[in-house]
């Protein structure tokens, strides 16, 4: 065991990318993704050999990106959060037509029981959506494995080949044993005779879904040796994946009994259904153990032949994440007697903004500047990051939080009903993300609404990954269609108050779309010096530049 | 400590006080004893001031689930006292809880001090650490952490090399000074138990 490292799950499949060859990473942050990416980025950037690691500007670009790098023959792994697959989707689905030349490996962290995440939908469904295999470790160690698999299945199948991790494997850290590191490795350029495969008119299209279709029972084959059936003495069985199979391994070693039901292991989708009828005959009843969707339950529920049960006849919550104690309850174990709860009533301790943070002092004078227009009850469309923090009380600043890039949108439709002021409240990585688009409808449609920006300069909640926005937030402004006279850039701190304020009122009066950018670096940014290497060659390239037009005649 | 068994220790704090760090050491002294070891943490937004927790499982056969059971903790092991009640039940009957005495109380609500006080002196097995006056005699403000590890350590499988060991490595970075700092509060802090049962 003194002969491995330690890692997170995320981390080890990160690792296992960079050990499998690959030419390039791409990802956007989202926990609990996000440090997949950066254990890839740390090991490139350590390597020196011509690999490259890429934070985009969102998940489809990101996707792209890969896709792109695939394209020219090179393994690449592109990594997000669930609902950034979201985001993904369309390059996802459509890669499943075009299929890869080089491995492509996506790397996409669920959240059930939603620990940092605005849902808990289940990746396993996208990948049968898009007709692709998807891969499930329910260990640190087969987060390593499966993925060095997944580059082999992609290249073999010519297809994106989905590896799906949950919250408490991705956080979950443990000893890693790694394989020797293998360097880039090249197919080289998607061939002439493949180029039509590439081009999704309908005629090739129609040509490649087919295609596809006709690759099912070949990937099959392929997942099929991952999943096994284990047989057992009794006519109880378990169905498992993900950390079901991680808890039920833990509960047999401890309740040795449990070895007498029989049980299906799933770590590799689409699941042979023959697997599942030679399963299903040994048993009357089985209890599913798998995280968020019942997926693999109503796969087995809808044959009939045995009484399924889990999350949908109750034995399990319908929602959440899965817990020893839900297994050992669901399967009639005497759970542990410990210490009593203690009676003393325990208030919760939510999550706050740092002290000296400028999205406070911003959303200060955002809210002064609504009370002094005669609008202190008016709705703010917010978004996603640190700041979402000010929806809850006492500051309730924000109004509605949906998804990435949605409160300039919602903005435009509130003030295109009638509403005044409509304001959005949106941070610079966000607005590079998927606010972009947003403001050029708002623009373009002439409507009143307020764009407010928090500009920290850095991806402040994910941990200070470079925002794709940084230096760049005016320019991306003027260029969506915004005039000059309605962009205002303030700085979010205390004595600026009073400015703040009536520069914001200003915005809020102005008859059509304005846009005011409150920028201070995130506290915890400076703290690191995330941005300090960055300044200084900035301020260095500023200060030739100015020399440089003092010489010219 | 057993044959078959998973132990554990849950760890908890607010966002900021090195809860994680701390798990982190824990999880390596485990390995570097042959141990089994997996660690479970929760990131994102909790880092932000909220209430940060982890667990760290270890065994002699080996692991798969990173998540304890209620009842299922031999130790507990708390930086903030409000943080330390959440977890009580996650103790077995006979487990430990260390737990520094030092409030954090920038949060609405927080129940009088004495209340929080009386319910930890309750818990059978809870060591309680004056962490503030600590950090006073050692001259060291961030003393509390190692030194709730080194009372902890008391009930660990764990040689007193190899937490040298882990602890030298973790802050070799810093230098020697900070090095030397962070054995001394260790040391403080295993010098304060002295017959722990159930190690």
């Amino acid at each position: 065991m003194t002969q491995s490292t330690l890692a997170l799950g995320v981390e080890a499949v990160g690792c296992a990318a960079f050990d499998a060859g690959i030419k390039g990473a791409f990802g956007y942050p989202g926990t609990p993704s996000t440090e997949g990416f950066e254990a890839v980025e740390l090991l490139i950037h350590g390597a020196r050999d011509g690999r490259v690691a890429q934070w985009a500007a969102n998940e489809k670009v990101a996707y792209d990106l890969a896709l792109g790098l695939s394209y020219t023959g090179h393994r690449a792994l592109v990594t997000m959060k669930h609902v950034g697959l979201n985001v993904a989707m369309d390059a996802f689905a459509n890669s499943a037509l075009t299929g890869v030349r080089g491995g492509l490996v996506l790397l996409v962290a669920d959240d059930p029981g939603m620990h940092s995440s605005q849902n808990e939908q289940d990746s396993r469904r996208l990948a049968e959506f898009a007709w692709l295999p998807c891969l499930e470790p329910s260990t640190v160690q087969e987060c390593y494995d499966f993925t060095f698999r997944a580059f082999e299945l992609s290249e073999a199948l010519q297809v994106p080949v989905m590896l799906r991790i949950v919250t408490r494997l991705a956080h979950c850290r443990a000893a890693l044993a790694r394989r020797a590191t293998q360097a880039p490795t090249s197919l080289g350029l998607a061939p002439e005779s493949t180029i039509q495969d590439w081009v999704l008119i309908p005629s090739n299209a129609r040509r490649r879904y087919v295609d596809l279709l006709d690759k099912q029972p070949r990937l099959m084959a392929e997942t099929t040796p991952l999943n096994r059936l284990v047989p057992g003495t009794v006519r109880r069985g378990v169905a498992l994946a993900g950390m079901g199979r991680a808890y039920f391994g833990q509960l047999l070693h401890e309740n040795p009994g449990l070895a007498a039901l029989p049980r299906l292991e799933i770590a590799a989708y689409p699941v042979d259904p023959a697997l599942e009828q030679a399963f299903l005959g040994q048993v009357d009843e089985v209890l599913v153990f798998e995280e968020d969707y019942p997926v693999l339950e109503e796969r087995l529920g809808l044959r009939g032949t045995a009484a399924v049960r889990g999350r949908l006849d109750g034995a399990l919550p319908r929602t959440g994440e899965l817990s020893p104690r839900l297994l050992k309850k669901a399967l009639d174990l005497e759970p542990p007697t410990g210490k009593a709860a203690i009676s003393l009533e325990l208030p919760v301790r939510a999550p706050r903004f740092c002290d000296g943070c400028g999205h406070v002092d911003a959303y200060g004078a955002v809210q002064q500047a609504l009370a002094n227009v005669g609008a202190p009850d008016a709705r703010v469309f917010g978004d996603i990051g640190c700041y979402t923090l000010a929806a809850q009380e006492p500051m309730a600043a924000i109004h509605a939080v949906v998804e990435m890039g949605a409160s300039i949108s919602m903005a435009v439709g509130a003030a295109l009903a009638g509403q005044t002021p409509a304001v959005a409240v949106i941070g610079d990585s966000t607005f590079g993300h998927s606010g972009l688009p947003a403001l050029l409808t708002a623009a373009d449609a002439g409507v009143n609404v307020t764009v407010v920006i928090l500009d920290n300069r850095v991806v402040g909640m994910t941990g200070q990954q470079p925002s794709q926005a940084l230096d760049q937030v005016e320019r991306m402004v003027r260029g969506m269609g915004i005039a000059e006279d309605q962009l205002q850039v303030l700085l979010p701190v205390p004595k600026q108050h009073e400015t703040n304020v009536a520069a914001m009122e200003a915005a809020l009066r102005h008859p059509g779309p304005s846009v005011v950018v409150f920028r201070r670096e995130c506290i915890q940014s400076i703290r690191r010096g995330v941005l300090k290497e960055h300044d200084r060659e900035e301020k260095a390239r500023q200060e030739t530049a100015c020399c440089g037009a003092e010489v010219r005649p | 400590m057993s044959e078959s068994r998973i132990h554990g220790i849950v760890l908890s704090g607010v966002g900021g006080q090195g809860v994680l760090s701390l798990a982190q050491i824990l999880l390596e002294a485990l390995r570097r004893s042959d141990l089994h070891a997996l660690q479970s943490e929760i990131h994102g937004m909790s880092q932000r001031g909220g209430s940060v927790h982890a667990q760290v499982c270890y065994s002699k056969v080996p692991l798969t689930s990173p998540i304890l059971d209620e009842g299922g903790a031999d130790l507990l092991i708390a930086l903030e006292p409000l943080e330390a009640l959440r977890y009580v039940s996650m103790l077995r009957m006979d487990g430990h809880l260390v737990v520094s005495e030092e409030p954090q109380m920038d949060m609405a609500g927080y129940p009088p001090l004495d209340d929080v006080y009386a319910a930890l002196k309750a818990v059978r097995g809870a060591h309680l650490l004056d962490t503030e006056d600590l950090a006073r005699r050692l001259n060291h403000r961030q003393a509390g952490g190692m030194a709730l590890l080194g009372m902890a350590s008391r009930f660990l499988p764990i040689d007193d090399d190899v937490w040298r060991e882990v602890i030298a490595q973790r802050f070799e970075a810093k230098g020697a000074r900070v090095t030397e700092k962070n054995l001394e509060a260790f040391e403080a802090g295993r010098g304060l138990i002295h017959d722990p049962v159930g190690a």
